[in-house]
This record gives C-alpha cells, sequence and structure tokens, in this order.
C-alpha cells in the first residue's frame, strides 16, 4: 500500500465515495465550460467584445475597487468601492424587504387562514397581485417613488409579503381542527391557539415560502434595480452592458448566481429541511 | 339579532352562487375604493387615474387597434419562446436522465443555470445582438428551457429503479421501458416543469420588452411611464394580470393537477 492508495482511502472515508463521486462528475461541465472560455480567449474565436477573458474578469472586480480605501469605505457604501456597495445595497434591499415583508405576510396569511370574512377579501386581491409579476409594477412605482431605493423595496415586498400571504394561508388551512379544539377545551384563548396551534402547525409551510419568496424576490429585484435603481447588482450590470463593458457585466451575472445559489443552498435549503423535521406535522387525524 | 346573523351566514356558505357573488363584491368594493382615493389626491392624472380614465383610456387604444397588437405580439412571443422551450427541453431531460452516470454528471450544471434568472443575463444578450428580437426570444428561450429540463431530469431520477427492473425482467427492451416506464413515470414532473417554465417565461417576456424596446404589453406600460401616461400604464397592468390568471388558473393548473392525479405515482 503506497501513499497514494492510503491518501484516496483517508479522503473517500473522511468524505464518503458516493458524494466524491458526485462531486467528482458533477464538475466535469464546469470544467469544460471554463476550458471552452479559456481556449476562446487564447484561441480568439469571438472577439473580447463579445466574450471577455477569465483574467479580464477578475481584473474588473480590482478596478471597480481600486480607489476603495478600507473597511470603513466599504461599509459606508463609497462610491469608490462600487463593487462592494453595489454587492451590499442589494442584499440590503433584499434584508430589509424580507424583516418587513415576511412577518406581515405570516400575520395577515395566519389570520385569512383563521378567518373566512378576511380570505374572502384578501385573496383575490392576492391572486391579482401575484399574477401581475414583480417588473410589471416598476413602470408605476416610478411614477409613485421616483428612481430608487424605496421603487426597489416596493417591487421586492410586492412580491415577498403575497408569497408569504399565501403559504401561510394554505399551511393554516392544513391544520386539523382537531388541535385547535383541544386547546380550546383545555382553556386556553384565541391567542394562545394563533401562537401554539396555528403557527407552529403552519411552520413547514411557511418557511417554504420563505425560500420561494426569497428566491423569486431575487429575481425581481435584479429586474427592478435594472429599470427603477441607483445602485445594486441589476443597476450594474446594466449600466456596464450599456459602456459595453463586458467584463463588468459577466462578473456581475457571476456574483449574482453564486449569492443566490450560496444563500439557498447553506441556508433557506437546511431551515427548510429541518422545520419539517423538528415542526412537521405527520400524525393526521382521520 | 346575531343569531339570525350567523343562520344567514351559514346559509350565504352553502348557497351555490355565493362564491361568484362574493367575488363581484370585493371587486366593486375595490374598485370604489381606488376611485376615492384617485379623487382625494391631487393630481390623479399622474399618480393614480380614477378606474374611468383607465376605461376611457383602453377604448381609446382599442379604437386605435393598439392594444389587441400589443397583446398579440406578447402572446406570440410568449407562445414561440416556450413552445420552442419546453420542445427543446423536455427531450432533452428525458435523454439525460436515461442513464445514471450521464444524470450525475449534467444534475449540478442543470441545477446552477435553472437558477440564474433570464433576466440577469439579459444585459450580456443585448451586448451580443442588440435591442432587437432576437435578443427577447433568447432571454425566453433560455428561462423556459432550464427549468422543465432541470424538473424532468429530476422526474426521471425518481423513478423507482425496481419498475425498471421489473420491465426488464419481463423482458422489455431499452426502448419498451423509456415509453413505458420512464416517460409516464416523468409525467407529473414534466407538467410540473412546464408550469414552472412559462411562468418563468411570461415574466421573460414583460421584462424583455420593456429593457429591449420591443412593442407588446411590457413595452406599453414602459412607456406610458415615460409619456406620463399613468392610465396606460395601469391599464397595461391589468391586461398583463388578467392574462396570467385565466392562463394559469384556467388552463395551465388544471393540467398539471390532472396529469399528477393520473400518472403520479404513489409509493407504497
Amino acid at each position: 500500500m503506497n501513499a497514494l492508495t492510503k491518501f484516496s482511502l483517508l479522503v473517500q472515508g473522511r468524505f464518503g465515495r458516493k458524494r466524491l463521486r458526485r462531486i467528482g462528475l458533477g464538475s466535469i461541465p464546469f470544467i469544460f465550460l471554463l476550458t471552452l472560455w479559456q481556449m476562446n480567449t487564447t484561441f480568439e474565436w469571438l472577439a473580447p467584445v463579445f466574450i471577455p477573458s477569465i483574467g479580464g474578469v477578475i481584473d474588473a472586480i480590482f478596478i471597480l475597487q481600486s480607489d476603495c480605501g478600507g473597511v470603513w469605505d466599504i461599509l459606508s457604501l463609497d462610491n469608490t468601492c462600487l463593487m462592494t456597495t453595489h454587492i451590499l445595497s442589494s442584499i440590503g434591499r433584499v434584508l430589509l424587504a424580507a424583516v418587513i415583508g415576511i412577518p406581515l405576510g405570516i400575520i395577515f396569511g395566519i389570520l385569512a387562514g383563521m378567518n373566512r370574512l378576511i380570505s374572502t377579501v384578501l385573496e383575490p386581491v392576492g391572486v391579482f397581485a401575484n399574477s401581475i409579476s414583480g417588473i410589471a409594477w416598476v413602470p408605476l412605482a416610478i411614477v409613485w417613488f421616483g428612481v430608487g431605493w424605496m421603487t426597489t423595496l416596493f417591487i421586492m415586498l410586492n412580491t415577498v409579503f403575497w408569497l408569504m400571504f399565501f403559504n401561510a394561508m394554505l399551511g393554516t388551512r392544513g391544520i386539523a381542527k382537531v388541535y385547535e379544539q383541544s386547546v380550546l377545551t383545555l382553556g386556553g384563548s384565541r391567542w394562545n391557539i394563533f401562537i401554539q396551534v396555528y403557527l407552529p402547525g403552519a411552520m413547514p409551510s411557511i418557511i417554504t415560502g420563505m425560500r420561494m419568496s426569497l428566491g423569486f424576490g431575487w429575481r425581481a429585484l435584479i429586474a427592478a434595480e435594472m429599470i427603477g435603481g441607483d445602485s445594486g447588482l441589476g443597476f450594474m450590470i446594466f449600466t456596464a452592458a450599456e459602456e459595453f463593458n463586458v467584463e463588468q457585466v459577466f462578473l456581475g451575472v457571476i456574483v449574482i448566481s453564486i449569492i443566490y445559489l450560496a444563500t439557498d443552498h447553506y441556508l433557506l435549503g437546511p431551515l427548510e429541511k429541518w422545520t419539517i423535521h423538528r415542526w412537521g406535522l405527520t400524525w393526521k387525524p382521520t | 339579532m346575531t343569531d339570525r346573523l350567523n343562520r344567514f351566514l351559514a346559509f350565504w356558505r352553502h348557497f351555490p352562487g355565493a362564491k361568484v357573488i362574493n367575488l363581484a363584491l370585493v371587486i366593486a368594493g375595490l374598485l370604489t375604493a381606488w376611485a376615492l382615493i384617485s379623487g382625494s389626491i391631487d393630481n390623479p392624472d399622474r399618480y393614480l387615474p380614477s378606474p374611468l380614465a383607465v376605461a376611457a383610456s383602453s377604448v381609446d387604444m382599442l379604437y386605435k387597434g393598439l392594444l389587441p397588437s400589443y397583446f398579440g405580439d406578447t402572446i406570440s412571443r410568449l407562445l414561440l419562446g416556450s413552445l420552442i422551450g419546453l420542445g427543446l427541453g423536455i427531450p432533452f431531460g428525458l435523454l439525460l436522465g436515461l442513464n445514471r452516470t450521464v444524470s450525475d454528471i449534467f444534475f449540478p450544471i442543470m441545477n446552477f443555470f435553472q437558477s440564474v434568472s433570464g433576466i440577469a443575463i439579459f444585459p450580456i444578450v443585448v451586448i451580443w445582438w442588440g435591442n432587437s428580437d432576437k435578443t427577447v426570444l433568447a432571454v425566453i428561450l433560455y428561462t423556459s428551457f432550464f427549468p422543465v429540463a432541470f424538473n424532468v431530469l429530476s422526474g426521471v431520477r425518481e423513478v423507482p429503479l425496481r419498475y425498471i427492473h421489473a420491465a426488464y425482467t419481463l423482458g422489455a427492451s431499452k426502448f419498451q421501458v423509456i415509453r413505458d416506464v420512464l416517460a409516464p413515470g416523468a409525467l407529473p414532473h414534466i407538467a410540473t416543469g412546464s408550469r414552472l417554465s412559462i411562468g418563468f417565461a411570461w415574466r421573460a417576456v414583460i421584462a424583455g420588452e420593456m429593457l429591449a424596446g420591443r412593442e407588446g404589453l411590457g413595452w406599453m406600460i414602459f412607456t406610458g411611464q415615460d409619456a406620463d401616461m399613468t392610465s396606460q400604464v395601469i391599464l397595461g397592468m391589468l391586461m398583463i394580470g388578467l392574462t396570467w390568471i385565466v392562463l394559469d388558473h384556467y388552463l395551465l393548473r388544471p393540467l398539471e393537477a390532472d396529469t399528477i392525479e393520473r400518472w403520479g405515482l404513489v409509493q407504497r
């Protein structure tokens, strides 16, 4: 047994054979695409105006950050640190919309699930608001709020709130009446039911809605920033495209996808699994 | 008094036409609220035109023939883009799913591309082809191809191995396994993926028309805002919303539900 075999066995034992095989096979197309991209630069098939070189895309980070003074400049969204300013302002908008939209959506959704009158009024409004896809609100939002922070936040909130509303409502409706009645029998108040039956009962559906609304919200945000924004990743790639600055466009698209994939894969996906494991009702009374 | 009210509500709940009447009441209430708000603000023509003004602008645009032409443009783009997207995506997903190793190779990259939104790649396509119909169509194709291909791929992967083995044991050929086991087994995923794809494609059509400036409903609301004709913007939004409700609730959702009911595998 030589050192190489030993090492390979160690790695296999550490990460698992199946997982290693999956990762190895899955990386083939990515490596192939990167090679093709590099070959395009080397053999000059398509002009760099259409497909930039890999080095150029990496250089674009340093060009955008060239005059950056340090951590304080990054955090204060200074115009000298363009790259981080755009990233942070996009993420900030998502967070703000999540902090406002998610709790409101949950509260209204559970109320609509509990009360027929509220759901009769709010459901048609929600169906209609959901069918006007996020970006179609942009022109009206520009008329109301002007170009900038408020418009993009409005678009995000619109997407996040209604998706959360529907998921919380459907989750609440799916809870068996027995749970509510047993809490009432034991002397619980309406408030007790809300906190101890509806909220935990609807939790798996709410978390699924959170994952969905952040995914749709992120797409809507990028589109909204392109037309109605004055900062953010969508704004960055759109203005770069107008100046035919392909390196920055490619960089922006890659950053957008990495942020989305990382959030979905490492934060929302595990959260959803954990919630279904912890709160999901497997037992249903018949 | 409350007793009578409760009895009336209980009766109303089971009255056959109650749902439609409720919906009509809600819509009437919303329209009234809209009219009241628009009457009470300064400069309603700019910020929130009354329902009557929107209706007048729709009559105006119908008379000029603009509304049907924009609507037709948008719908034909959606149909063309999503039909090509589905036509390529479904067979592609099926083919990739046939072999475990091949599907293991392509699964991550398909997942990557289906989660990169089409609108984000829009600026790249604009650099390639400028503000043309080709750009819009390419973005629609991209957004409709990957979700359906990814869904079909995961659908084929989820068909239980024992069904495939059972068919082979009974002497089926490779082609018969594809036709009788894999394709029907993946049908629910094909239906779900198609609905998802068409939904994304619809958003991409609107966004593409706005950004690339091609005539259609998206272009109509975009130029309406530029020209300070807010009633035209609201009319366009109403059209977009209503079209999608009709398409989704009366065509795609029933189709998906029926497919899942007929072909869905209930595993025991």
